[in-house]
């Protein structure tokens, strides 16, 4: 078993992993807990859009000379998280503009995104071996996620990040509940919903950056969609959805980590093939006739 | 925060000269609205797509502040009274997202829960208020299926019954009976009915449709832009509600005569009227307004009610 190895083994191997496992379960949760909302909302590709900006603010905080050598640095986190929610409200903002579809406005900020974040990591990254110093991040790692990269400082950030966004959610979840199901009988209750779609983009922006060091800006929409999807099929009741969502997030990323460390497959790849099964088994099964 | 008072003897909601502009648009959605709505009346706002209906609605309910004239509601300003829950909105169905898997009861208490503080639970009266809602409304025998399982004549009760809830003074319903059919729109008017007798709220319907203003409005006024007339469902006369809809019937067939003459002889209940457009090429043709007139006609009285909506039923 190579998972009690790399887990229990030495003192070494430990501090190399459990980082990965504690920072992919804790947001394994928050994702999940997004995650039918999300869904219902079809906000599947914005959070494709938004995650995808974090390859853009990985590409500027090289760019400003941030993110060489070991990572874990916070500063990296808070440009990137910036650009994701900027990405975000750029994308929620034209979108409410008359002309502007929101396919539309997705696809152009995914491509920018995309584009300037490819351009501008490849050039920071020789800017710095030419310096000698270490990119801490290849595109590569960006987009697919690596768990050697994460380290105690990003299980800090993704802990804290959860819990605030936990508490949020919480003490928010009628309103936003209410904007979610009925914006505008909603506003009509006094609920100010800009407020709750911008909060809920905000906190998706930041659930996408503390993933994405794990599973990569590609694959970190999968933990914010397959959760929620597969739970919907399960429940027809809100708060029993939202405990299958939970237990399939970090149940799926539980068993993707012991597949991928028994495996040698990369982690996230393995934690989203987890969890389209787990939706696969759900709708070949039956569970109910729903839309998502 | 204690409700703001009522004043006495004022009207539900006073219009004064409400003009509405929308930015870049080229003119007034609406023009010098003056209307008074008594309390506990039922009042119909007719008026074909693109009226302004929507406008008057948000104007009314404090989402949008007019560009011009003044608006009160029981004597406050709109945003005063939406946040004092005087009014019960029921927006269209269509904008509910029901996929999500709340059951009626829990969608019919969200008004109530939505001001709470989040560690406490909804008291001993708003549950009460949430139960006699749910039975006012017939929603009572389905209260425990999710939202998404309703039927539309189910989900729109349960819409207003969550406008119920709340317990409040005016009820605003947004274009009710879309995608009802007739024996569904009966029992609309039979449960408003109801709920009108019950709690004796004021009623604002705002619709496309003369079939729902037939269901018991004490009051129609027709918009277009300005209000055109202001009369009881009887008063509708064809020639009233061809000045409503023409621009829509002229917008489809050209420039049009309205042969309210025709329309109003007709006693043949089901007498089908022939397709007497000759709207082509500019010339004169003839479109009888209406579908309301007294000519009882009820085979087609619909497709002049809908004559906003089907060009090719713009007879009445």
């Amino acid at each position: 078993m190579r998972t009690v190895d790399y887990l229990f083994g030495s003192p070494e191997t430990a501090a190399l992993f459990w980082p990965a496992v504690v920072v992919g379960l804790l947001v394994a949760l928050l994702c999940a807990v997004l995650s039918p909302v999300v869904v219902l909302r079809r906000m599947s590709f914005i959070g494709q859009g938004v995650s995808h900006a974090a390859f853009a603010g990985v590409g500027l905080a090289m760019a400003i000379g941030l993110g060489a050598g070991e990572s874990g640095d916070w500063r990296v986190l808070a440009v990137v998280a910036m650009t994701c929610a900027g990405a975000a409200l750029g994308i929620a903002s034209l979108s409410d503009r008359k002309g502007v579809n929101a396919d539309t406005a997705i696809g152009i900020v995914l491509v920018a995104a995309m584009a300037a974040g490819f351009i501008l990591i490849q050039h920071a990254s020789a800017a710095m071996r030419a310096r000698g110093q270490t990119p801490g991040f290849g595109v590569e790692s960006v987009l697919f996620g690596s768990v050697l990269a994460v380290r105690w400082g990003d299980a800090a950030v993704a802990g804290a990040v959860v819990a605030a966004e936990l508490a949020v959610l919480w003490a928010r979840r009628r309103a936003m509940l209410f904007w979610a199901f009925d914006e505008v009988g909603a506003a009509s209750c006094g609920v100010r919903v800009g407020v709750a779609r911008t909060l809920l983009l905000v906190m998706l922006a930041m659930a996408i950056v503390v993933t994405m060091r794990l599973a990569g800006v590609v694959l970190a929409t999968a933990l914010l969609v397959l959760p929620g999807a597969t739970a919907l099929r399960c429940s027809a009741r809100w708060w029993p959805v939202v405990v299958v969502s939970a237990l399939v997030g970090v149940l799926g990323v539980a068993v993707g980590l012991v597949v991928s460390f028994e495996l040698d497959w990369p982690p996230g790849p393995a934690i989203v093939l987890v969890q389209v099964g787990a939706y696969t088994v759900v709708r070949v099964v039956g569970g109910l006739p729903r839309r998502a | 925060m204690s409700a703001p008072a009522v004043e006495p003897g004022g009207a539900a909601i006073e219009f004064d000269r409400v003009s509405h502009t929308y930015e870049g648009s080229a003119g007034p959605t609406l023009r010098e609205i003056t209307l008074r709505v008594e309390p506990g009346e039922r009042l119909g706002i007719l008026g074909p797509n693109g009226a302004g209906k929507t406008t008057l609605v948000r104007i009314a309910l404090g989402l949008l502040t007019a560009s011009g004239g003044s608006v009160r509601v029981f004597g406050r300003t709109p945003t005063e009274a939406r946040q004092a829950r005087w009014i019960g909105y029921v927006p269209q169905r269509s904008t509910a997202e029901v996929a999500f898997p709340f059951s009626v009861r829990q969608v019919v208490g969200m008004p109530a829960a939505v001001g709470l503080r989040p560690w406490r639970r909804s008291g001993p009266g708003a549950r009460r208020a949430v139960e006699h809602a749910l039975m006012l409304t017939g929603c009572d025998g389905f209260a425990d299926m999710p939202i998404g399982r309703a039927s539309g004549g189910q989900l729109q009760r349960a819409l207003i019954a969550r406008a119920l809830a709340a317990e409040p003074r005016l009820l605003v319903l947004d274009e009710p009976t879309i995608g009802i059919d007739a024996a569904g729109q009966q029992q609309f008017a039979a449960m408003l009915a109801h709920v009108q007798d019950e709690l004796g709220v004021t009623v604002v319907i705002v619709t496309h449709d003369l079939r729902t203003i037939a269901a018991g409005c004490d009051r129609v006024a027709c918009l277009q832009r300005t209000l055109h007339a202001h009369v009881s469902p009887e008063g509708l006369t064809p020639a009233v509600l061809a000045e409503v809809f023409r621009h829509e019937v002229e917008g489809i067939f050209g420039e049009v005569h309205i042969d309210a003459h025709r329309a109003a002889e007709c006693t043949d209940p089901g007498h089908e009227h022939p397709a007497d457009q000759h709207g082509h090429g500019g010339h004169a043709g003839h479109a009888h307004g209406g579908g309301g007139h007294d000519c009882g006609c009820e085979g087609h009285g619909g497709g002049g009610a809908d004559a906003g909506k089907g060009g090719g039923r713009a007879h009445g």
